[in-house]
């Protein structure tokens, strides 16, 4: 949503840097910490099992049998955890046990997550009837029970070999992941870069390994690591019915069910394998879903929306002016205690992985009762944050750092919660890009509208009803009455806007907020709804920032226009006078760039290079690097805004009075 | 332009079927590309305007069989294709796609995202590859080092050079630009726009290009075609079009367009588009039709030549223009001269 976020996220290297991230994320979370050192220790002791164990974890002694552990008053040195009923060093069989566990349930997980891997690949890429096959065989799979089938593959082996053991675990698995895989290939396939894959002439295998398998696989580590737990359970169950490693190999299962013989003279024996299964997979699920939730984007980002609080420093500067508001002072001379809305010096900024956005850096703007103010900037100027940060709805973590931002005198970037709630939708009204994303899709558009009305006004809902029936024709919807009982979804783009726009405008706002109102919309709609909003705020006298790309949209509804470029003004003044005779190479740059139909440009203009980095901090002016006409000074000092005319300012070093003096003497 | 046409497309159709909405759930076809026929020449670029949902990106996508048709031929180089399979095509037929984003592979690296067709295709030795990658890299105005980049490491005008890159390492003779600037900022639409006109300069690519901008299609395009749900209704030389649409709707089009100095423009069509699945009878325009007679519900204007280098489906592409309804355009004289 925020375009300075997603500039910077952009910008961040994507290289691998999944360890780095994996260490930071398990110091952040402890219980992932606990998890990893966990299943660290299980596999270390597995792999070192040999060289661990005190004793063969297969000789009897029959001299010593049911010692307990060492804890026990009649326990010994020589066998920490005790022996079991044929005198084997109970400690020595688990770390064994382990060996035997972690290697058969990940074995049976390769071969699962190999085979669902595969499977989910071919039917979420081929679909059809491959798909149709390939699900229904899963359905069968999943309402197979296992535990019949692991009798009738391994009751009936003679001769029992871990290979068994593994693909009877293992094959089962598949679906788990076959579903996974299978919609993310779904997802995957449908992107441009599959098709522009297939217009270069990529075959289909080719497409399906190249290019969507790279984007797919990372599911099957998560769901592998949560599936092993699982299986470790599986692999115990079936040793401990007896359907698993013939005896003496040592496993938790197998020494479970031995325990149980003697549960009532050592009942340490039972509890021990059990034990350690648990921790196996406790720590096993604690890291797989710590894993899970550092590489899931949607459980990443968070933390309320904070805003600072008004330090003494931020109350004295506001208190007494700034050099740089008195330099901007010629901005408002004509209408200075007439703004509706006044920002000064407005900062707002969002910290990243690696460092902090400079989305707004000093904005200055006022709006007066009835002006409509057109806001024009690419991606990155901070247009939308600006709007956000009006009405307090910044995205996570942006916060206001510092500025003010008045309407009417009462500063919205330091207003409680509560105050914002009841100035939102009451006295500032919101219109954004995409209206379905603001309409819910499960309540018809009259009940939405009225409860809108009603939550502002407070009346009854007839009057509601009525005000909703009003405000439908104002927009210039011919039948309010069909349109009120439709869902957002059976209208077009076009018409859920003019719906925003109605319930925006019946409880009569004092500004309108409109981002990007109509760049979702065809030409001809867009032309259609911004002329009944240029009507209606006109009649009713209703100030309207209006937010976009389009220059060409601001000179045709706006009466002052704001050019914003990297978080910061450019220009600023009547929208026919900076249209006719731009001062900031900036905005004239972003007029001639822009291919029209109402003049014959037979080579545009380009603006070299690219934006600067939201992160860096700045000496001198933003579009220095791309200014055809810069100076030295430029890159080394920042540049106030200067007068231009009457409420006409350019933030550019060649009006300054000193260059402009020497320029003509 | 030479005489036998690089690209004839010849009353191509491509249909979907789709599930109506409700109790009935009956399937109806919605024909997003209906019998559309053009030509397009060696290093020409023909621009294909029209709203969303008029079947623009399927026209481009069915003539590049990326999409197969229902009906109609494309030929190509003279060959009818048959195949979506057929290497020919894919060696002599690029697209380039709007979002700069979803259309790179998000984990190849860009040495190897402009590889893969040469590779494909075999169209360098092995050995060759990694030089001609980095020739393609300066020739969209990248430096060979951003072939270690990837896709996420660039900014979205980078990104867009190096699907231009990709399309470009066949030697395609016709590149089918889908909207490919409509998600840059103008800056930067302004520089691959450039960049664009400048490798039709030098190689003689022809293109086609898909944009909902007018002011983009009118910048780049030789002649311009205005499609209206599933066909088009005007087709003419880029300047004429502009300046003296013959077409109502192109005519509507224009207006509705945002201007630097008219400012508020008058004439704009009222209400919706029609359901593109459920075509008005006749003329499609015909309910949102300022000039509409009673024919016009009734019979198809076909798509004919009024003027040189002027085609349009309208019963009174003449008389409307002469009337002056539309924004001030001066009569047309009859022998087709530019404006």
């Amino acid at each position: 949503m925020s375009d300075a976020v997603a500039a910077a996220e952009q910008m961040a290297p994507d290289a691998s840097r999944a360890g780095t991230r994996l260490w930071r994320g398990a110091l952040k979370s402890p219980l992932m910490l606990v998890g990893m050192a966990g299943t660290l220790v299980i596999v270390a002791a597995a792999v070192f099992a040999p060289m661990l164990a005190p004793y063969d974890p297969t000789s009897q002694n029959l001299a010593s049998i049911l010692v307990p552990p060492i804890w026990h008053p009649d326990g010994t040195v020589e066998h920490v955890l005790g022996t079991d009923g044929l005198g084997r060093d109970v400690a020595s069989r688990l770390l064994f046990g382990a060996r035997n566990s972690l290697f058969v349930a990940g074995a049976a997980m390769l071969v699962g997550s190999s085979l669902g891997l595969i499977t989910g690949l071919v039917a979420g890429f081929f679909g059809g009837r491959t798909d149709a096959i390939v699900m229904r065989l899963g359905d069968v799979q999943l309402a197979f029970p296992f535990i019949l089938l692991a009798i009738a593959v391994l009751g009936v082996l003679p001769d029992r070999h871990p290979v068994h053991l593994i693909l009877v675990l293992g094959i089962p698995g598949w679906i788990i992941y076959a579903r996974v895989v299978r919609s993310r290939v779904l997802a995957e396939r449908e992107k441009d870069y599959v098709e522009a894959a297939r217009a270069v002439g990529a075959g289909s295998w080719r497409r399906l390994f190249r290019y969507v398998l790279p984007s797919v696989w990372q599911v099957v580590p998560v769901i592998a690591l949560l599936d092993i737990g699982f299986l470790i359970i599986m692999e115990s169950t079936l040793n401990f019915l007896g359907l698993g490693l013939q005896p003496p190999a040592s496993t938790w299962g197998g020494i479970l069910a031995e325990g149980r013989r003697n549960m009532v003279v050592s009942p340490w024996l039972p509890v021990l394998p059990g034990l350690a299964i648990m921790v196996t997979v406790l720590s096993i699920n604690l890291f797989g879903d710590g894993l899970a939730a550092l590489f899931d984007p949607r459980l990443r980002r968070g933390g309320m929306r904070r805003i600072i609080p008004p330090s003494p420093s931020a109350r004295a500067a506001m208190a007494a002016p700034s050099p740089r508001e008195e330099v901007a002072e010629p901005v408002t001379s004509d209408g200075d205690a007439g703004s509706l809305l006044r920002i000064r010096d407005l900062h707002v900024e969002f910290p990243v992985e690696d460092g902090t956005v400079h989305a707004v850096r000093g904005i200055d703007l006022d709006i007066r009762p009835g002006e409509t103010l057109g806001v024009v900037g690419e991606s990155g100027s901070g247009k939308s944050v600006t709007a956000s940060a009006i009405i307090q709805l910044l995205d996570p973590p942006g916060r206001v750092t510092s500025g003010s931002i008045l309407l009417d005198g009462e500063d919205l970037v330091r207003a409680t919660n509560r105050r914002m709630r009841g100035l939102r939708g009451r006295d500032i009204g919101m219109i954004f890009q995409n209206p379905a994303a603001s309409l819910n899709p499960v309540l018809t558009i009259g009940f939405q509208m009225r409860e809108a009305i009603r939550h502002v006004t407070g009346g009854s809902a007839s009057a509601a009803a009525t005000l909703a029936r009003q405000v439908l024709v104002d927009v210039g919807i011919p039948d309010p009455d069909r349109i009120s009982r439709q869902y957002p979804f059976e209208l077009s783009g076009g018409m859920n806007q003019r719906v925003m726009i109605a319930m925006a405008l019946a409880v009569k706002p004092r500004l309108l907020l409109a981002d990007e109102p109509t760049t979702a919309l065809d030409t001809t709609t867009q032309a259609q709804i911004l002329r009944s909003l240029a009507d209606l705020t006109d009649e009713q006298d209703i100030s309207l920032l209006l937010i976009t790309h389009d220059v060409a949209l601001i000179a045709e509804y706006a009466d002052t226009i704001l050019v914003l470029y990297a978080g910061e003004v450019c220009e600023y003044g009547p929208v026919d006078q900076v249209i006719a005779d731009p001062r900031h190479p900036y905005t004239r740059a972003l007029l001639e760039s822009v291919p029209r139909i109402d003049s014959a440009n037979e080579q545009l203009e380009t603006i070299p290079g690219e934006l600067p980095d939201p992160r860096a901090t700045r000496t001198g002016c933003p579009f220095a690097a791309r200014c055809s006409e810069v100076m030295d000074v430029c890159r080394d000092e920042v540049a106030p805004p200067f007068p231009i005319a009457p409420g006409h300012v350019a933030a550019c070093h060649l009006w300054s009075p000193k260059h402009v003096g020497e320029a003509s003497p | 332009m030479t005489t036998t046409p690089l690209l004839e497309v010849r009353d191509l159709s491509k249909h979907f079927m789709v599930r109506a909405r409700g109790a009935g759930r009956r399937s109806t076809t919605l024909r997003a590309v209906n019998q559309v026929s053009f030509t397009l020449a060696e290093g020409e670029t023909l621009g294909l305007v029209g709203e969303s949902g008029c079947g623009k990106s399927t026209l481009g996508r069915t003539v590049l069989r990326l999409l197969d048709p229902d009906g109609g031929a494309v030929i190509l180089e003279g060959r009818r294709l048959q195949s979506s399979h057929d290497p020919a095509l894919r060696r002599a037929a690029q697209i380039v796609f709007q979002d700069p984003y979803s259309s790179l592979p998000p984990r190849m690296r860009v040495g190897r995202i402009i590889a893969e067709p040469l590779l494909i295709h075999d169209i360098v030795a092995a050995g060759e590859v990694e030089r001609r990658v980095e020739s393609l890299l300066r020739d969209v105005g990248l430096k060979p080092e951003h072939a270690a980049a990837l896709p996420s490491q660039l900014s979205g005008g980078q990104r867009q050079r190096v699907g231009i890159a990709r399309a470009l390492a066949v030697e395609p003779r016709l590149i089918v630009a889908d909207e490919a600037v409509s998600a840059l900022d103008v800056s930067v639409q302004a520089q691959i726009l450039n960049l664009l006109k400048h490798l039709q300069k030098e190689r003689g690519i022809a293109f086609l290009f898909i944009s909902h901008d007018l002011g983009v299609v009118r910048y780049m395009s030789h002649r311009i075609a205005v499609m209206y749900l599933g066909r088009i209704v005007e087709l003419g030389v880029a300047e004429e079009v502009v300046h003296q649409p013959l077409h109502p709707y192109t005519r509507a089009l224009m207006a509705a367009v945002p201007k630097l100095e008219a400012r508020r423009a008058t004439i704009r069509i009222e209400s919706e588009p029609p359901n593109p699945a459920d075509p008005p009878t006749g003329c499609a325009f015909h309910p949102r039709c300022p000039i509409a007679e009673p024919e016009c519900s009734s019979d198809r204007p076909d798509l004919i030549r009024w003027l040189t280098g002027r085609d349009a489906a309208c019963h009174f592409a003449l008389a409307e223009t002469s009337n002056g309804t539309g924004s001030g355009a001066p009569p047309v004289d009859t022998t087709g001269g530019a404006a």
